[in-house]
């Protein structure tokens, strides 16, 4: 009985905590919703209005009328599933190597991974714009994918994983004579889905809220990112924001969609390295 | 082993470096003999465009420098146009007047880039360093005179000016020499809230009035509730500057070798706009704005006055529902009204640097772009043909649209210097710094002073 | 493992390519740079570079002003108040879901709904959140009678709610590396705990934490980076202000470089901010060997 009523306890603590913080992540969220449905006047009316008192649905219209939404989608999703796979990849295969095997300089060069997330990016902007107009990637959908082979963040975070991996695994697989590419594909990787999998969505995310880069990067309106385009929406004087909040709304959709499909991997992943163990 | 492989990965890293410098300075070499070249001919094609200032006839001129030169004009060359002042709703405008322009001069075609404000100046200067430039961009008066004393921008002292007005024109020539034409045009008017002004029991402000009658006017608007103010003007260097006009101030002496920031003029002015917060706080402090916008604060019904851009126009036409107008914006000792106009310029090195001054003279200037402009209600064209202007009239609200272009009367052109952000910023701190009480409007502008004599070198 | 250090060279040659070029090139440049006296507009070459050379000038003008301890100082309020509080919360979103109760996909989905958030539209949300005289904040406590501060228009107030924010964007992103780091904690340690009769507590401390490190050091050095080059959030929310109180360093690294056009200068700065931020992950590196635990 007194093992059932602290079990209760528990489960009571465990709802009461999450909904409130449900609450605190969802108040300043549904204010981004009521402000997409409000009337320019309504926005700073006072009291102040909760609940739109005339909803309209106009900020959203004006979003989807102002520019080739599907097209801008289409190279939103292609870009970003380009260059989340070209980060997993290359930066899982960095990771394995500096987790599991011997590498000249480990140290100097992990730490020069690291030293290269130190540096503000507004003063190699231009450096690296001249390097990608010299490699003639201007204006190509490459210059913004390119960057995806490097990136210190991910390997860091696969290096942190793959640390915790027991050796055991890897050294049995060498005894029976595997292959490096062997245990780094079929060892390794399943063992770090979880990470991988939280990685995946990180990635996508940030390559579809990037602004800055594919702004100066791509020229062509054809190219055109989602984000690229709903800031389009702002002008030189003023902000809709009832606009900006319609179109932030709609682009959060696809990264929810990514967001539980991957998230939904994180277990299924664990699952697979257990089998193994 | 291990030092071996350290050395020949900077060795590699240098190696790049090397090849992309050498490859780097002999294109500007190459470049700089471009430049050279297409600079002497667009200087022909102006002279002989000059002589002959109508629209058609520019055209027809086009085709006869085209024998002279190395026949530039008839062949059909391709240019990049790269702006920000159609972002936000009026893109499909510069569409159709591309498509008028078009036209009329077939054989040039150019390639509209439309960027948000927001990041646009970072975008153009990471282009203009990596050699990537378009031919013919817009700029704002902020910008507009660092990238002219850099020397990135082509000289157009030689196209066909004539139809422009001078004062927006002359905001755009450094020293005698015209770095860019004013795209558009807005100024700022006073607008007023008639329903506050009826309730308060207050006739309208009209052009008769100075900042003393909008005082007055103001307390006895803020004496109708708690939430409610009598005028918003931002304490900021770009409403520092006019108001100092108004008071017969400036910040510059007449030949822009000295600030004169602390000048009586200039305090008794900054102590106005103060004192409006601090002392009568007819106009909200910060924390009574509660970090919203001096528009929402009006659309809201709850704002007397606030002297603003004719932008507003469409935005609270739409956003208000009560009834408003605008008048001239009062002044002191004398009128001074703000203008923006942002500036369209050409690329110093571009090869194609007729056409593109061709496609933003036309843009500027001609009727057919100024009558789709104002039709779209897109700020005004800064031309002097008062026909097509007129048609601007013709659109309410605001009743009194006439004031719009009575304001063009007193028309203060911004001090601009090359460093003209870091003096805006300067002052801005300061004068917020007094606003907040934190110094007095005399130490504020001191300090202004002194700091800007310690920061910039005036030419 | 035994086995010759060249065989790793494979796997690392995309990552090392990627940052030779895309990476180290332009650091190297940003680094030549911060020698010159290059405006950011003429155009980027040896040729530039070697005319506008001016030797160690900016970084003793950077130095010996005050402006530079000031907003250093700004930044290193920023990140005490924000590490801890960032740090717990992310754990807590971690652990909280690591339970495996129902709901838990929801909830895993809502609080990564700010980190999804663009920072523009987030920085609008949260001005709204903290005014003073609209805001969510303020206006629940008027409701028990506190006042509460001016927020973003106070000097003293302005960089808590900066923090705030912050918090409440970041906290799902390294939320969701710890729950990746909770999962993939081999259940068979709990099991074999549980045999040798265990408490709750002691294999929250004897195993979890222990076993989390790794991920969380992953968060601590990647928040500590992140925090000094904060950006974006200021520049919308304050701009700088009021009076200055919320000016950080790599607003001024943006604003000498994009708006006064002096980058050589801007390009010390992030040197000097470069020089810090890497000695401070050095100790965390140093340091780590006396709690972070690594499989081995």
């Amino acid at each position: 009985m007194n093992h059932k009523g602290k079990k209760i306890a528990d489960t009571a603590g465990f709802y009461l905590i999450s909904v409130l913080m449900t609450i605190i992540v969802l108040i300043p969220f549904f204010w981004m919703l009521s402000t997409s449905l409000k009337s320019k006047g309504a926005l700073m009316a006072l009291p102040i209005q909760w609940i739109p008192e005339e909803p309209s649905v106009k900020a959203y219209r004006q979003v989807f009328e102002r520019f080739p939404f599907i097209r801008a989608m289409f190279n939103s999703v292609g870009i970003s599933v380009f260059y989340t796979g070209i980060t997993i990849l290359s930066a899982s295969m960095a990771a394995f190597a500096f987790a599991k095997l011997a590498v000249p300089c480990k140290k100097v060069l992990f730490s020069l991974y690291i030293a290269t997330m130190m540096i503000p990016t507004q003063v190699t902007l231009i450096p690296l714009f001249v390097i990608m107009n010299r490699l003639e990637l201007v204006d190509t959908y490459g210059s913004v994918i390119l960057p995806a082979v490097f990136r210190a963040f991910a390997v860091f975070l696969l290096v942190q994983n793959m640390k915790s991996i027991p050796n055991d695994f890897m050294e049995a697989a060498q005894m029976d004579g595997a292959k490096l590419g062997y245990i780094y594909w079929r060892i390794i990787m399943p063992l770090s889905t979880p990470a991988i999998a939280s990685l995946s969505i990180t990635t996508f995310m940030e390559s579809w809220n990037d602004y800055l880069w594919p702004l100066i990067m791509l020229s062509d309106k054809k190219k055109m990112t989602l984000t690229l385009a709903l800031n389009s929406l702002n002008g030189q004087y003023n902000t809709d924001y009832n606009v900006l909040m319609a179109g932030s709304l709609i682009s959060m959709i696809p990264i929810v969609l990514v967001y539980t499909a991957a998230s939904g991997k994180m277990k299924n992943g664990l699952m697979a390295g257990g089998i193994k163990q | 082993m291990k030092r071996g492989f350290v050395i020949l990965l900077i060795a590699a890293m240098m190696l790049g470096l090397v090849a992309c410098g050498n490859t780097n300075t002999t294109n500007t070499s190459q470049n700089t003999q471009n430049t050279a070249g297409t600079a002497s001919t667009s200087e022909n094609a102006g002279k002989t465009d000059n002589s002959t200032p109508t629209d058609s006839a520019a055209a027809t001129d086009n085709s006869t420098a085209a024998d002279s030169s190395a026949a530039d004009a008839a062949e059909p060359v391709t240019i990049t146009y790269c702006n920000f002042n159609a972002s936000g709703g009026n893109e499909a405008t510069l569409a159709s007047m591309y498509e008028a322009f078009h036209e009329v001069y077939p054989n040039i075609t150019v390639e509209i880039e439309t960027v948000a404000y927001s990041d646009y100046f970072t975008l153009m200067q990471t282009r203009v360093a990596g050699g990537t430039a378009p031919d013919c961009y817009e700029l704002n008066i902020e910008n507009f005179a660092s990238y002219a004393a850099k020397g990135v921008l082509a000289d157009l002292s030689a196209s066909d000016t004539s139809k422009f007005n001078t004062t927006a024109l002359s905001a755009f020539n450094v020293n005698g020499t015209q770095y860019g034409l004013p795209g558009n045009f807005s100024n700022v008017v006073l607008f007023f809230n008639k329903d506050l002004f009826d309730q308060a029991g207050v006739s309208y402000p009209d052009s008769s009035w100075t900042w003393d009658d909008v005082q007055a006017a103001s307390e006895a608007i803020k004496a109708l509730g708690d939430d409610y103010y009598g005028i918003y003007a931002p304490i900021t260097y770009n409403e520092f500057f006019k108001v100092a006009a108004q008071f017969g101030g400036s910040l510059l002496n007449s030949d822009k070798t000295m600030f004169t920031i602390n000048s009586a003029e200039n305090i008794a002015a900054a102590q106005m706009m103060v004192d409006r917060i601090l002392v009568s706080n007819v106009q909200p402090t910060s924390e009574q704005m509660g970090g919203m916008g001096d528009w929402d604060l009006f659309e809201s019904g709850r704002l007397g006055m606030i002297p603003t851009g004719i932008w507003a126009f469409n935005t609270f036409t739409d956003a208000c529902d009560f009834a408003w107008d605008i008048c001239v914006e009062p002044g002191q000792t004398q009128k001074a009204t703000h203008f923006f106009s942002n500036s369209l310029v050409v690329n110093a090195s571009s090869e194609k640097k007729d056409a593109a001054i061709t496609w933003i003279t036309w843009l500027a200037s001609s009727d057919e772009s100024a009558q789709l402009r104002i039709a779209a209600g897109w700020d005004l064209p800064a031309i002097n043909n008062q026909d097509v202007l007129n048609g601007y009239l013709a659109i309410t609200p605001p009743e009194n649209r006439q004031a719009v272009f009575d304001s063009l009367n007193y028309l203060v052109v911004p001090p601009i210097i090359e460093d003209y952000s870091m003096m805006a910023d300067i002052i801005t701190d300061k004068l917020s710094a007094a606003a907040t009480g934190t110094m007095t409007v005399q130490e504020a502008l001191d300090a202004a002073q002194s700091e800007c004599e310690a920061q910039i070198t005036l030419k | 493992m035994k086995q010759s250090k060249w065989k790793s060279i494979p796997f690392l040659l995309p990552s090392l390519l990627g940052m030779v070029v895309l990476s180290l090139l332009p650091i190297l440049i940003a680094i030549v740079l911060s020698f010159t006296d290059w405006n950011g507009l003429d155009k980027l070459n040896l040729a530039t570079i070697q005319n506008e050379f001016v030797g160690f000038k900016n970084y003793i003008n950077i130095l010996g002003s005050a402006e530079f301890w000031q907003v250093l100082g700004h930044t290193v309020y920023f990140i005490v108040l924000y590490l801890p509080l960032a740090m717990l919360a992310s754990m807590g979103i971690a652990l909280l879901l690591n339970k495996g109760r129902k709901g838990t996909a929801f909830f895993r989905i809502v609080y990564y709904i700010p980190v999804l958030t663009s920072w523009v539209a987030a920085s609008l949300i949260w001005k709204w959140v903290l005014s003073s005289k609209y805001g969510i904040i303020n206006n629940l406590l008027a409701l028990v009678g506190i006042t509460g501060p001016a927020w973003l228009s106070s000097p003293v107030w302005a960089m808590p709610g900066i923090v705030l924010a912050s918090v409440w964007k970041d906290m799902g992103f390294y939320g969701l590396f710890l729950l990746s780091g909770l999962t993939a904690i081999n259940t068979t340690y709990y099991e074999a705990a549980k045999v040798d009769g265990a408490g709750k507590l002691t294999m929250f401390f004897k195993i979890t934490m222990p076993l989390v490190t790794p991920t969380l050091f992953f968060c601590l050095i990647m928040s500590l980076i992140n925090a000094f080059q904060l950006f974006p959030q200021v520049q919308i929310m304050t701009e700088g202000g009021p009076n200055g109180a919320t000016r950080v360093v790599v607003e001024r690294i943006y604003t000498y470089g994009f708006s006064y056009f002096k980058m050589g200068f801007a390009s010390a700065y992030s040197w000097l901010l470069f020089v810090i931020i890497f000695i401070l992950t050095l100790v965390q590196f140093k340091l780590q060997n006396g709690w972070v635990h690594y499989e081995s």
